[in-house]
């Protein structure tokens, strides 16, 4: 075990991007990060600072300019099969039902599924409590159940590490709490290393081990903050002055950037 | 309606207003058509009375109405088809590929510009006076809106799908087939209406360049011989057919496609 956490399951070097190839503004610079197996590590920052850039160029959907992304210890050129990715919004496809939009990865990918996949996502989805809407289709859920059969369909194709764009932006405050702890609970079912991007601090408290706080564009380490409340974590968590104390740190960097 | 106001009709009376309006104002208008008609003495061959268009077409043989229909359908419906399985290609690679975009969108917008009227008879010059000049006519009229709405809706494909498709290193052919298209399917709609409509005033305009038969060249060739009731009748019956196959393309939409219809 000891070992296994010794080799980092996402590695950033000096990691910097820049969208006009001719030269230009830096989206990201000088980003150094390990994330080792299983753990949940958060990226807040104010918007723009490019949160998502950097989860992009982990997912291989963007190579950075300067630097390196490995994943296990793999130089990153382009997606891999051993990356899952949940997205700001669900972007379920609304002409084909629940279970069919949890396989759509299979489908997309090799043209078809077989009956063991098939029960895999039945029990995906009764992971996420959403057996009973199996046949639905997309448009008769709730932007939080949409959003549940999105990380359900992240996870079909089993994957070692889960990439997570804002994926909560879109709820409503109290769906997304809720969606939170759901999210812990289906991590805690099927461990994961997660790289979860939010704009949200006790969100990101709430959830992760670790916190990578980043500056304004361009965006770059200014803190990554240890979070050791205990697990599991529960609405009682949010109450405690420790993490009380852990997002007024956090709060500290984005609103006073210059005190560092 | 959000504004307050009270209303003098009861509910029920309202309702029932709402629901027939359409069908008392257009009723209201033939009437009215038809009184003018007969108290200004206008004669027939001036603006022909409803009842006198009515009667023009039963005095018209059924068979001759199924002959011209027939003709005017024929090449509706092959132009209307033949365009469909131009422009989605057209689409398809349009969105695929930048340099395609370069290449076809100028032709397409100068076909598009050049009147098919005065394009029509140089079609019938060059390729004869049978059905496949008559289809190339309507074809040239029908594909532009296709082509520019299966384009836009193809684009507005959400960004986040267009990543997961390649997150997965999945094939082009399926990101186009089973992302892309189905996204423009409530899009590709939208131009199969406009471009049904279009589809038979091709065809009677082709008819009125060269035809034998079709309602077209019936209304041009009634008109002619100052059968103006026998002519409006025509008219009437091409609008007919117009209202069904545009409401045809809604029903299979609704068949087909029942998820892209706007949610009410």
């Amino acid at each position: 075990m000891a070992q296994a956490s010794d080799r980092a399951f996402v590695r950033m070097e000096g990691v910097g991007h820049c969208y006009n190839p001719e030269g230009g503004p830096m989206a990201v610079q000088q980003i150094d990060l390990e994330i080792h197996r299983h753990e949940f590590v958060a990226v807040v920052g104010p918007s723009g600072c490019g949160k998502s850039t950097l989860l992009r160029m982990v997912s291989g959907l963007l190579i950075p300019s300067e630097g390196k992304v490995s994943v296990f210890e793999h130089q990153v050129t382009e997606p891999r099969d051993d990356v899952g990715i949940v997205f700001q919004k669900p972007t379920l496809l609304p002409w084909i039902n629940v279970r069919k939009n949890v396989l759509f990865p299979l489908k997309h990918k090799y043209g078809n599924y077989s009956k063991a996949d098939e029960k895999r996502a039945d029990e995906l989805l009764a992971m996420a409590g959403l057996s009973q809407f199996a046949e639905r289709m997309p448009d008769e859920l709730s932007g939080g159940m949409q959003q549940r059969v999105g990380i359900v369909r992240a996870l079909l194709l089993n994957p070692d590490i889960l990439l997570m764009d804002e994926p909560f932006s879109a709820l409503d405050a109290m769906t997304r709490e809720q969606i939170g702890f759901d999210l812990l609970n289906i991590w805690r079912d099927n461990p994961k290393t997660v790289l979860f991007i939010t704009h949200s601090i006790s969100e990101a408290v709430l959830l992760a081990d670790r916190v990578l706080v980043m500056s304004q564009r361009p965006g770059t380490v200014l803190d990554l903050i240890d979070i050791d409340l205990p697990r599991p974590r529960t609405t009682e968590t949010i109450q405690t002055p420790e993490f009380a104390e852990l997002t007024a740190r956090i709060r500290k960097h984005i609103y006073e950037p210059e005190a560092h | 309606m959000n504004q307050k106001r009270t209303d003098i009709l009861p509910p029920k009376v309202r309702a029932w207003l709402m629901r027939y309006a359409s069908a008392i104002f257009f009723i209201a208008l033939v009437g009215l058509w038809e009184m003018v008609c007969r108290i200004g003495d206008i004669p027939n061959y001036i603006l022909p009375s409803p009842a006198s268009i009515f009667n023009a077409f039963f005095d018209v043989e059924f068979s001759r109405w199924l002959t011209h229909l027939w003709a005017t359908l024929r090449v509706a419906l092959l132009g209307f088809v033949l365009s469909i399985v131009i422009s989605i290609p057209l689409a398809v690679a349009m969105v695929r590929s930048e340099l395609m975009t370069r290449v076809i969108y100028p032709a397409l917008v100068v076909v598009q510009a050049t009147p098919v009227v005065a394009v029509a008879p140089l079609i019938i010059v060059l390729m004869g006076t049978g059905d496949p000049s008559r289809i190339l006519i309507t074809c040239m009229i029908t594909f532009f809106p296709l082509v520019v709405s299966a384009t836009t809706g193809m684009l507005e494909t959400p960004a986040e799908l267009v990543e997961l498709s390649q997150s997965l290193r999945a094939p082009r052919y399926r990101e186009t087939w089973q992302i892309r298209i189905p996204y423009a399917i409530p899009h590709i709609f939208s131009g199969l209406k406009v471009s049904i409509t279009l589809a038979i005033i091709g065809a009677v305009v082709a008819e009125f360049v060269a035809a034998e038969e079709g309602l077209g060249y019936f209304i041009q060739f009634s008109t002619s011989f100052f059968k103006i009731p026998q002519a409006f009748a025509g008219l009437i019956f091409l609008a007919v057919i117009s209202l069904l196959l545009f409401k045809s393309v809604t029903w299979i939409q609704t068949w087909l496609f029942p998820w892209s219809l706007p949610k009410k």
